[in-house]
């Protein structure tokens, strides 16, 4: 089955907005092609870890080879590999892109375009693959394929006149799908003789056979005990397995040029064995490695802390082994006053950091904190020496500091023409600088802004809903650091500065997080037997202050028989307020009142 | 292993609780509720017969009184000698004497001298009346005359508790209350002419309305007046009242919390420079005259209760009787049954507490130890060092105590303190 002449092969991805129907037409193609039999079908097949079933969304991207005999009488591979539907990992999604051919571009019939399909759509063209347009879910009452045409054609600039009308539930165009992916999708490029080249588009960590490696030979050929090397991180390996995915592994003898398998090879952990690295062989290696290659670093961070302090070394123990399987998630272990021992994680965006807390929590049983999310400040000093900061109590003084650059995204909004108001308004109060806006059909509309990522990450996604009653979607990718005038906003509670809750803030909106912070420590830290102030400032300037008031009385008048009970859920309700306190000097703070102004959202 | 006293943390909790010697009886009765009143009470209307309920008038204090006091008192008598109550499957004749009786209500000297007779002799029958038993009653000026009192005492009531409240007519009127300041007066006098020495008074701070002036004339009256016990109550706005509705605490005209601590130290110092012993938060006593049947509720003794809506505190199970007439009786005629949970070691060790710190004396340390062990009592002497430090709390004398006024003023930022140290533990 390998010795498929690479005329004969397609690679393809499918490239799909959430709930557009991705899973089910690949389980339809790999049911069509005999490729799973019909009993072992289990619903959406690619989709492998409980969580991406649940959701319905991919998040890791798996492949699948299939047969396929074709009307002209020619036996064909076809090579699924799929992708993450999520800009998060736009760098595995391009990687992916990166080893195939073509793509099949469905948009839901019913639906229309989304932003999410926007992104990866341009991705894949800048990869020049051949796009096949497919609108599923034609078989729905509410399709609009004509309308839906339409805007593909008007926003991607995509000629639709060969889409394919297709159900993925129930089979109608499926035949044609196969047959334009044979016919449409240019067969890879022949260059088995030129030296071993393999772009590796995904890994996961196997606990007996180390990292299983997914790769595309784009030149040359790979056989089972070879000694390759990796060209960005110099290491050497021995494959000790070599296969392909059909869509469970299989074990061959070689794979050449336009083949798509997997291997292991000792390997200790993804970090080792990183998407977009080129493999090569160890004696005449290529000269030159393949493009595009970059570590993912990661954009969003936050603290995770576990409620049950005797959880520290479970957690660190599972952050671990997410790592194995997560090049790009990093953490470090961080101390803090109010919430004890925790780490400081960073993640590729909100989508990945939600998934690795589920994760943590789910599969490793643990009880999260989680601090509100926050980016990473590129910062100069008068020296001019460059450093990346994301946690704000590490940020110099501001007469050591030249600059502060934070990162910015542009965001595009996809939104029925009601909401575009309203959006507006979240995009100008988020910092937004307005770049486009373009009427699509149906009064859809779509909107581009360039935003600090930083006012992204804090429930500007939750915002967008809310204001659109669900309708609008977004999605967001880095640009680069812009200098702004951003401050620490520093937290003083009887007159001690409290580090863990500092914050980097803009200047126009250190007034209003300031007194965000300071009603809400007022809310929660129970009174004293003296006055606290409480105050929130950039450097020597307060900017907002309130006081909590001396405790002069606190007492039960009457306590006699009947009153027992009754006194003492009085009691125990006003001890539950001081759980957990930490000393900041000579003041009590409860961990509620840490906990809530880690989690505090500015208003949108 | 350093100790505080030598006993294995074990030992702690005898397994079967003492048999209360301490009785209170609920008689709910009231002429009409008063504005600060969240009690469970039945209100009478100004006394009315069942037979002349269409021309009110006002009430004969003389012992003539409703058709509903009548069935309640046979209700409750009915509850003391059937004696399920008495919890302990016990030999009525094994148990130990009454030590305590205490009358509240509600009103209790709305009883009539023959309803008062009746339940005594039904407390006597069942449990033995201690010979120096102290038998107290709340006693609400206006609602009784000279031929009640005599009765009263003739019975063998020795201790009366005056619910005076205050000395103002303005502020009586403004909290609700029926009597005025010549129906105290009028009661003062007739407890000098009996005799009686050993009484209390009731005074409330923090009364809408009510000033610094207000508060030093009411002081001096009750000095002048020379009681033997005094309770002084800082208003509580509870909610559901007319004050609840009315006010918000520290808001005009209700006392700013400042002026309403001010009132609390007035008091203090007031009374203990008039030789009363500041001896619980809001009690105030000549030497020898400290409640006996409240101190029952703060060392955390058991104690029977019997009436509506009375608590008992039995074989560590607090059980509180149906809160209407109509319901305690059903409840009576029912049998009578005790149910609840008992209390476990965690929460008793903080009722122990809780009730315990109330008193000036504070919490004898061995008897803790040998209640609890060792381990809960060191770490409690470990949690109050940073209030001993601030003056709030003290350790001398094998005891822990919260100070004279300082510390009693905070004491629930003390307690929940503790309660926070422990709320979540399964043991000690």
């Amino acid at each position: 089955m390998t010795d498929a002449p690479v005329s004969k092969i397609r690679n393809f991805s499918i490239v799909a907005h959430i709930d557009h129907g991705k899973s089910t037409l690949a389980d339809r193609l790999l049911q069509d092609t005999g490729t799973v039999e019909d009993r072992k079908m289990k619903e959406q097949f690619l989709d492998n870890m409980d969580l991406e079933r649940e959701r319905g969304i991919t998040i890791k991207l798996q492949a699948a080879r299939m047969n396929y005999k074709a009307e002209n009488g020619d036996n064909y591979v076809l090579n699924l590999i799929d992708t993450p539907g999520h800009v998060d990992f736009s760098y595995e999604v391009s990687r992916s892109l990166a080893a195939c051919e073509g793509a099949l571009l469905v948009v839901d019939a019913s639906q229309g375009v989304e932003a999410q399909t926007l992104a990866n759509v341009y991705l894949a063209l800048e990869n020049d693959l051949e796009i096949i347009p497919v609108l599923n879910k034609i078989d729905l009452p509410g399709a609009e394929p004509e309308q839906v045409i339409q805007e593909i054609e008007e926003v991607i600039g995509l000629d639709c006149s060969n889409a394919i009308m297709a159900s993925a539930k129930t089979g109608i165009g499926i035949p044609e799908i196969l047959e334009s992916i044979v016919q449409q999708v240019p067969p890879p490029v022949d260059t088995v003789e030129d030296p071993l080249r393999a772009l590796i588009f995904d890994s996961y960590y196997d606990s007996y056979r180390g990292v299983i490696v997914y790769f595309r030979v784009m030149d040359g050929t790979l056989k089972k005990g070879d000694r390759v090397k990796l060209m960005a991180s110099g290491q050497e390996y021995e494959i000790d397995e070599l296969g392909v995915l059909a869509p469970t592994e299989k074990q061959v003898g070689q794979l050449h040029a336009g083949e798509v398998g997997y291997f292991s090879a000792s390997i200790k952990s993804v970090e080792d064995a990183r998407v977009g690295d080129t493999v090569t062989m160890a004696r005449k290696p290529a000269t030159e490695p393949l493009p595009g290659y970059t570590e993912a670093k990661p954009m969003v961070f936050c603290g995770l802390f576990p409620t049950d302090a005797d959880q520290f070394t479970e957690l660190r123990e599972a952050l671990e082994r997410l790592k194995l399987n997560d090049a790009a998630l990093s953490f470090e272990p961080e101390t803090s006053s109010a919430m004890g021992f925790g780490f400081r994680c960073g993640f590729l965006g909100l989508l990945h950091m939600e998934i690795v807390q589920e994760r943590l929590e789910r599969e490793y049983n643990l009880d999260l904190i989680a601090t509100a999310p926050s980016v990473v400040y590129r910062v100069t000093t008068v020296e001019g020496e460059v450093s990346y900061i994301d946690n704000p109590s590490a940020l110099p003084d501001p007469q050591y500091r030249e600059k502060i650059e934070e990162p910015y995204v542009q965001v595009d909004m996809i939104t029925p023409e009601e909401f575009v108001g309203t959006l507006m308004e979240l995009g100008q109060s988020r910092r937004g600088i307005f770049k486009d806006m373009r009427y699509l059909t149906k009064g859809r509309t779509t909107l581009v802004y360039e935003i600090p990522l930083a006012e992204v990450v804090t429930d500007f996604f939750d915002q967008l809903k809310s204001r659109s009653r669900g309708y609008a979607s977004m999605e967001y990718q880095f640009l680069d650091y812009r200098a702004d005038k951003l401050v620490r906003l520093d937290v003083m509670i009887n007159a001690d500065r409290v580090d863990s809750l500092a914050a980097i803030v803009h200047q126009d909106k250190a007034y209003h997080v300031g007194r965000a912070l300071v009603t809400k420590l007022k809310e929660l830290i129970p009174r004293h037997q003296f006055k606290i102030p409480i105050q929130a400032g950039i450097g020597s300037r307060i900017v907002a202050s309130a006081q909590i008031p001396a405790l002069r009385k606190d007492v039960l008048a009457k306590c006699y028989g009947g009153d027992i009970s009754r006194k003492k859920k009085l009691l125990k309700k006003q001890a539950k307020g001081k759980k957990r306190m930490k000393s900041i000097g000579t003041v009590d703070v409860p961990q509620s009142a840490f906990m809530a102004v880690l989690q505090l959202k500015p208003e949108g | 292993m350093s100790t505080i006293i030598s006993l294995p943390a074990s030992a702690a909790r005898p397994v079967i609780s003492p048999v209360p010697q301490a009785a209170y009886l609920h008689i709910p009765f009231c002429r009409r509720r008063c504005h600060y009143c969240d009690f469970a009470i039945a209100v009478t209307g100004e006394f009315v017969s069942e037979k002349d309920k269409t021309s009110p008038k006002k009430t004969p204090v003389d012992g003539s009184n409703s058709d509903r006091i009548r069935r309640y008192v046979d209700a409750l008598i009915q509850e003391i000698i059937q004696g399920a109550t008495a919890a302990s499957s016990a030999d009525p004749s094994t148990l130990p004497s009454l030590n305590t009786i205490f009358f509240g209500g509600g009103t209790p000297s709305l009883l009539s001298v023959e309803q008062f007779e009746r339940i005594l002799q039904a407390l006597d029958r069942r449990f033995a009346i201690a010979t120096d038993a102290e038998i107290s009653m709340e006693m609400d000026p206006g609602t009784f005359n000279r031929d009640k009192l005599a009765g009263f005492l003739d019975l063998g009531l020795n201790r009366i508790s005056l619910g005076v409240q205050a000395f103002q007519d303005s502020l009586l009127e403004a909290c609700g209350r029926l009597h005025r300041r010549r129906d105290v007066d009028r009661a003062i006098a007739m407890l000098d002419d009996f005799g009686v020495t050993n009484w209390s008074l009731d005074l409330i701070t923090g009364l809408p309305h009510q000033t610094e002036e207000h508060w030093r004339e009411s002081l001096d009256l009750a000095i002048a007046a020379n009681p033997a016990h005094l309770s002084v109550y800082d208003l509580t706005v509870e909610p559901g009242t007319v004050f609840g509705y009315r006010y918000e605490p520290g808001e005009f005209p209700l006392p700013s919390e400042a002026i309403a601590t001010d009132l609390y130290r007035h008091a203090h110092g007031a009374l203990t420079g008039a030789g009363y012993d500041h001896y619980e938060i809001s009690n105030y006593a000549k030497p020898g005259h400290r409640s006996r049947h409240n101190l029952v509720y703060w060392r955390n003794d058991p104690y029977y209760a019997f009436g509506m809506a009375a608590t008992s505190y039995v074989n560590r199970c607090r059980f509180s009787r149906p809160r209407t007439p109509h319901d305690y009786a059903a409840w009576v005629a029912a049998g009578g049954e005790i149910s609840g949970e008992t209390v476990d070691p965690v929460d008793e060790w903080l009722e122990t507490l809780m009730v315990g710190l109330r008193l000036s004396n504070g919490v004898d340390l061995k008897n803790l130890a040998q209640q609890f062990g060792n381990k809960p009592v060191r770490a409690l002497v470990e949690l109050l060092q940073s209030y001993k430090k601030q003056g709030l709390v003290t350790m001398g004398n094998g005891a822990i105590a919260l100070t004279s006024p300082d510390g009693f003023l905070v004491s629930n930022d003390v307690l929940s303190t503790i309660f926070e140290r422990w709320i979540d533990e399964d043991q000690l």
